[in-house]
């Protein structure tokens, strides 16, 4: 909820605005956010061909769909949710240049971050077992595929974090140690927001 | 004794082989190899036969042209290893990577064009079958040769992000564009999976996408790096 509106419900009088407001500016490495958006366009890409599949298929699309644990997919959004909510304390931390709580949260958002790749193991091992592969049909070939490349982005994260972690032991919480700390939250929260994305549009969309 | 002038002279002639590698790249081998986009994987072997027949010609002045000039990705690699001894220490390991990269990236080029020549050099006297198989192992050595460019995409893309002035030689949003290229590549391992749909190799991701991103890059990159010749030229050349 934005600041004045809770103090107008607390009856509080909302002061008036500073005069002078500091220009918004871009977590991070603004070369990040061409990444994350050219990532996002591709993802986005990615939904438009499922739905157009869908569309064109959604018997076979709706019978698939039976074969996802909604439940699984949810364990790994709140998995992701609750990792990238220890990346904001984390980043909270090294701005305030806290070493030992950015140390902590860091740890912590790598360590419940690991569950989601502990349930995609058990979600793709059990798929195959069942003899559900990426070639069973189009639905598959698409949820293999784009949960695949969603995955290889959160491996990709864990290394970064991992560095970040490394660096925050090892390294002064410095203005340079920010910029990487910050275009690394905003990595992973794009993980997040994609598999956000993912969830509903395969597990959950009828 | 050769003047720094004419040195950079010759650095903007290797810039220029970038596009004139593209330009080659498109008509040569897009056009007259029938490449842009390349025949369906599902049809039968007797289409892809018939059109080494009627067009062995066509396809193999197109496919020669495209051997020749195989090797300017090779010099444009070099140009822009040039511009990044400016960012990075000149015994930089990111700029071998990037020379490397773009050095291995003619290999599979060759070689594979060579497969579509063979196919066009007597395809009266082979089966229809041999002549699908050429078709198919030159598209799968091309499109799943992605990591050597990769390589050259990322250590040009690290290497520019080290660079500490006020103003860039590379753009920064550039750099990460390439790292993104580079990453977006990894779709083409989807490519030896399937013969029709997005992945498969005339499918909208695993050519159009994957190609048009380099077809952007490749151009907007050498700009920039030409871009930055005429900089160090003026900062190196009193």
């Amino acid at each position: 909820m934005p600041q004045a509106a809770g103090d107008m419900r607390a009856g509080v009088v909302p002061s008036a605005p500073p005069a002078h407001r500091a220009p918004a500016a871009l977590a991070g490495d603004h070369g990040v956010w061409l990444f994350i958006t050219a990532d996002v366009f591709a993802f986005a890409f990615f939904f438009l061909l499922f739905t157009w599949g869908r569309v064109g298929n959604p018997a076979v699309y709706e019978q698939s769909r039976h074969s996802l644990d909604a439940g699984i997919g949810l364990l790994n959004t709140l998995v992701l949710l609750t990792s990238s909510w220890f990346m904001v304390l984390a980043v909270e931390a090294a701005r305030e240049g806290s070493r030992p709580r950015t140390v902590r949260n860091l740890s912590l958002a790598m360590s419940v971050g690991s569950g989601f790749a502990v349930s995609k193991v058990v979600e793709y091992t059990g798929k195959i077992q069942a003899g559900i592969t990426m070639l069973t049909n189009e639905f598959f070939m698409y949820y293999f595929v784009f949960t695949g490349i969603h995955f290889i982005h959160f491996l990709i994260g864990m290394v970064v974090l991992a560095v970040c972690l490394h660096k925050a032991r090892t390294q002064a919480l410095d203005a340079r140690y920010r910029v990487w700390i910050e275009s690394s939250g905003c990595y992973w929260h794009m993980v997040d927001m994609l598999w956000i994305i993912l969830f509903p549009l395969l597990y959950l969309q009828r | 004794m050769m003047t720094v002038a004419r040195e950079f002279t010759y650095w903007r002639f290797c810039a220029w082989m970038g596009p004139a590698f593209m330009a080659v790249f498109i008509v040569f081998w897009g056009i007259m190899g029938h490449n842009i986009p390349p025949w369906n994987p599902d049809l039968p072997d007797s289409i892809i036969a018939g059109w080494f027949r009627s067009q062995a010609s066509i396809i193999r002045t197109g496919m020669v042209v495209a051997m020749t000039c195989a090797v300017f990705y090779a010099v444009w690699g070099l140009a822009i290893g040039r511009v990044m001894s400016r960012i990075v220490p000149r015994d930089s390991i990111l700029i071998d990577l990037q020379v490397w990269g773009a050095g291995l990236t003619v290999v599979p080029v060759l070689v594979s064009t060579s497969f579509w020549l063979a196919g066009a050099y007597r395809p009266e006297a082979l089966p229809d079958s041999i002549l699908q198989l050429l078709y198919d192992w030159a598209w799968l050595l091309i499109d799943l040769a992605y990591s050597v460019t990769s390589l050259q995409l990322f250590a040009l893309g690290v290497a520019c992000l080290h660079d500490q002035r006020s103003k860039p030689l590379i753009p920064k949003w550039l750099a990460w564009y390439g790292i993104w290229v580079g990453f977006m590549f990894i779709a083409e391992c989807l490519m030896p999976f399937f013969k029709l749909g997005a992945f498969a190799r005339d499918g909208i991701l695993n050519f159009w996408i994957e190609f048009l991103i380099w077809f952007f890059w490749c151009p907007t990159l050498t700009l920039y790096v030409l871009k930055a010749i005429n900089r160090i030229e003026r900062e190196e050349v009193k």
